[in-house]
């Protein structure tokens, strides 16, 4: 029998189905994709007739859940921390709503930025929307977190975050699971003026809310992962949340017997526990993965400066980036672990691998025929979106110069063109463009901006790892940018294949040159996830090929 | 006790699957096991690395720190590099020799080896060749967990069960095939220990045995022997190189071998 050695990510999916969900919603998003992953495994391994589909973006995957809650039934949100900016409108209101089935929102930040565009800490969202917010410290406790935040979130009324990061939720120990509990019976809220945000239901729901936080601040107060520890008055004083207990262990060992310590997992901070530490202790260090959301709370203008702190605030520990044992280490002033002698043979050959393209990947093609018409315009810019295609930024390629947050390249180079610069070519995938491309270009198509929409196709949410995408066909996507009310003459379909090199360099050439908004959709089947993509189509009930394999509009 | 590994090499290499089958195995010898592991970008062809950390006592994080690891498990060199910094000073490096070069810089075999070589303790084996020969190159990672199986506080029945299970669903040919090039990463390694115990010098030792056609069998004697006359001959690549007519790595079975090792026999006591 092999044992459950579990990512925090899977632990978390593991301890929603456990805790009776009846429907998980998400957007794939590193390093919070095998969450939702786990729980379609899951569910097709046990028959647990869950909703589970990928939603089409992470505001749509929340607004799900929130109805999943209205009608008294328990769900499972999950993304990565920017899908949560995605997902901030449902986010804030659901605490004035509050939860009726239980409602838990597992975020996944990535500090260090291993796979994202900034490294934004979760928790401030927590704090921003007074809701309670679970930062496990293992895999073991990601599961039972998992479990919890749903007794808490029935029990509080209250959405509840749960907060993991990528050094977590993309490493493995072993998880002794519970006993899983059946699923709520569906059975709608009786107070739905809280669910109907009017001016006059808000601000009652909101003083609720306020009035509220006594009770979640005595729920964490008193929650086991809370967990104080003074050792003698005068001593120095630690604060750690989350798996930053884990560097302080390792790094201090059973020095930390000389320290008072403070680890907080569960939010809001507990105030009292907090209070006791800085009474107890003579200086204060603050170990956070992310940004420095205590240390800012502990250094507060105007407070007693007899008790120094410090932290990332302070620069004892670094600004930006993950914790680890040795940043532990060299705040304390330890000595650090002797490493093998490396020479200087060993630099002299180093070379960075970064991620590259597929053999044979469409995007490359198309990149090819992109990059020869923009040459025919010197200085001319090309705005990018985020997806495999975002590694177009590099060379061979150097076909995008930019790439912000999901959808941004229409909308930037709408702006672009209101600027006066022309050409102006976008790019971004099929799945990024149901994502959130589909308002702006209607904005664009509205002005008939002068530029040219590149969608390139390839009918899978490839550099997650393959996940279904929610139109799965070319005629679909063509459909929709005609149904948004696109002219038809300038929409295009081709196929970015290298004997389809010369007649799409003309046609876009063609389609850069009319001066009005063009649409191009570029499509042909991702290589890796050839096989993928069959599937998720048979799974669709859609024909088994896609259908602009060989170009043909 | 505590082992610390990190597992590497390049994205598709299965780095992920050496990882699961040594968790598995840690964990039913009744140690504690943490794994992280890299996902999302590096996934397309860029750098991937997880790391395993094991211990008979509780591990305190998940990510161990720089100079924590006993070994390097890479399934490419220049990725073998790559993480020296986690490398302990008596640290081990046991890798695939066979380059991935998809990088416009990518150094050439001399200046790579040279700085492979430059590091205390390397085993280097030729692992794609081998899982060629065991039935599959996609078995080349297997061929280094072998290679590195001595260094482990697993035995390797143990660790042989966990690959049967991780590839079962794959069907039996994968299983045997899987199996077979991790003995013979055990053999290819054990052949190098004592052809460097003998005074051989690894980078000189590691061509002799790559050019070797190793089943995966422990090495006879006679093959020993042989290795050891070859290995202790100045030009002793040379010379095979031209008794196989090629310059890349070409398989010599153990009569080759032994009629190549012929002149030089008179060079090298008969091991004990």
């Amino acid at each position: 029998m092999n044992h459950d050695i579990l990512l925090g990510a899977e632990a978390v999916a593991r301890g929603a189905v456990d805790a009776g969900i009846s429907a998980a919603y998400a957007y794939p998003g590193t390093p919070s994709t095998e969450i939702f992953e786990t729980i379609l495994e899951l569910d097709r391994r046990d028959g647990l007739h869950l909703h589970a589909r990928w939603s089409a973006n992470e505001k749509v995957a929340l607004e799900e859940a929130l109805g999943m809650s209205y009608a008294g039934r328990r769900a499972l949100v999950s993304f990565k921390h920017v899908g949560l900016n995605v997902a901030a409108d449902p986010f804030l209101n659901s605490a004035l709503t509050g939860a009726h089935g239980g409602l838990v929102i597992a975020v996944a930040d990535d500090p260090s930025m291993h796979s994202s565009q900034n490294e934004q800490d979760s928790r401030f969202y927590a704090d921003f929307a007074n809701v309670p917010c679970l930062e496990p410290s293992s895999q073991q406790e990601a599961y039972e977190m998992a479990v919890d935040a749903f007794d808490v979130s029935e029990r509080l009324k209250m959405p509840v975050m749960l907060r993991l990061t990528t050094r977590l939720a993309h490493s493995r120990a072993v998880v002794t699971p519970r006993p899983r509990r059946a699923q709520n019976v569906a059975k709608f809220t009786d107070e739905s003026w809280k669910w109907t945000l009017l001016p006059s239901n808000a601000r009652k729901a909101f003083d609720e809310l306020l009035a509220h936080q006594v009770d979640f601040q005595a729920w964490s107060q008193a929650h086991p992962a809370n967990q104080l520890t003074v050792t003698g008055q005068g001593r120095p004083g630690i604060v750690a949340s989350g798996i930053a207990i884990g560097y302080v262990k390792a790094a201090l060992a059973e020095k930390l017997n000389d320290y008072n310590l403070l680890h907080i997992g569960a939010y809001p901070i507990p105030e009292a526990s907090l209070r006791s530490l800085v009474a107890s202790s003579s200086a204060l260090y603050v170990f956070e993965e992310g940004y420095p959301l205590i240390e800012r709370l502990l250094v507060g203008i105007g407070r007693d400066p007899s008790v120094p702190v410090y932290g990332r605030l302070s620069g004892l520990v670094p600004r930006a980036g993950e914790l680890n044992a040795d940043k532990v280490k060299r705040a304390f002033g330890l000595p650090l672990a002797a490493k093998v002698h490396v020479p200087a043979a060993v630099a002299n050959v180093m070379q960075p691998r970064a991620p590259v393209l597929c053999e044979g990947c469409p995007h490359t093609d198309s990149y090819r025929f992109l990059n020869e018409v923009m040459a025919e315009h010197p200085g001319s810019r090309v705005m990018g979106d985020i997806g495999c295609y975002t590694l177009g930024y590099y060379a061979p390629h150097n076909g995008i110069q930019s790439c912000v947050c999901m959808g941004a390249s229409i909308g930037m180079a709408s702006g672009v063109v209101h600027a006066g610069l022309w050409p102006v070519v976008c790019v971004l995938g099929d799945s990024t463009f149901t994502h959130s491309g589909l308002p702006p270009l209607l904005d664009a198509i509205r002005e008939d901006t002068d530029m040219t929409v590149m969608i390139l196709d390839n009918s899978i949410v490839a550099m997650t790892g393959g996940q279904e995408t929610l139109v799965g066909e070319t005629d679909k996507i063509v459909k929709l940018v005609k149904g948004l009310g696109a002219n038809p003459d300038h929409i295009h379909v081709l196929s970015p294949l290298p004997k389809a090199h010369e007649q799409n360099v003309a046609l876009l050439r063609q389609e850069v040159a009319h001066r009005g908004l063009s649409v191009i959709v570029a499509s042909r089947a991702c290589v890796t996830y050839a096989k993928q993509i069959k599937e998720n189509r048979r799974h669709q009930g859609l024909p088994g090929m896609v259908a602009n394999l060989e170009g043909k509009p | 006790m505590k082992r610390d590994l990190v597992l590497c090499g390049v994205g598709g290499q299965g780095i992920l699957s050496i990882a699961a089958v040594v968790d598995q195995a840690a964990v039913a010898a009744g140690f504690q096991v943490k794994q992280p592991e890299v996902h999302g970008m590096s996934q397309r062809g860029g750098a991937v690395h997880a790391f395993v950390r094991m211990s008979d006592g509780e591990i305190a994080c998940d990510l161990p720190p720089d100079g924590a690891a006993e070994a390097i498990l890479s399934v490419e060199p220049l990725e073998a590099l790559r993480y020296v910094n986690w490398l302990a000073p008596a640290g081990v490096i046991v890798t695939d020799l066979t380059p991935v070069a998809n990088l416009k810089n990518y150094p050439d075999s001399d200046r790579l080896y040279e700085a492979l070589y430059s590091l205390p303790r390397v085993i280097g084996v030729d692992a794609t060749r081998l899982a060629r020969k065991a039935g599959s190159p996609r078995a080349q990672n297997m061929v280094v967990l072998g290679a590195a199986a001595a260094l482990l506080p697993l035995e390797p029945e143990r660790i042989e069960h966990h690959i049967a299970e991780l590839f079962a669903r794959k069907g039996e040919a994968t299983v045997h095939t899987n199996l077979v090039a991790f003995r013979m990463g055990r053999t290819a390694a054990a052949l190098l220990a004592r052809l460097v115990d003998a005074g051989v010098v690894p980078l000189h030792a590691a061509r002799v045995v790559a050019r070797l056609d190793l089943g995966p069998e422990p090495v006879d004697g006679a093959v020993l022997i042989a290795c050891m006359a070859l290995a202790s001959c100045p030009d002793a690549i040379a010379r095979i190189d031209e008794a196989v007519g090629a310059t890349a790595a070409m398989p010599l079975d153990a009569a080759a071998l032994s009629k190549l090792a012929e002149p030089c026999l008179s060079r090298v006591a008969t091991p004990a």
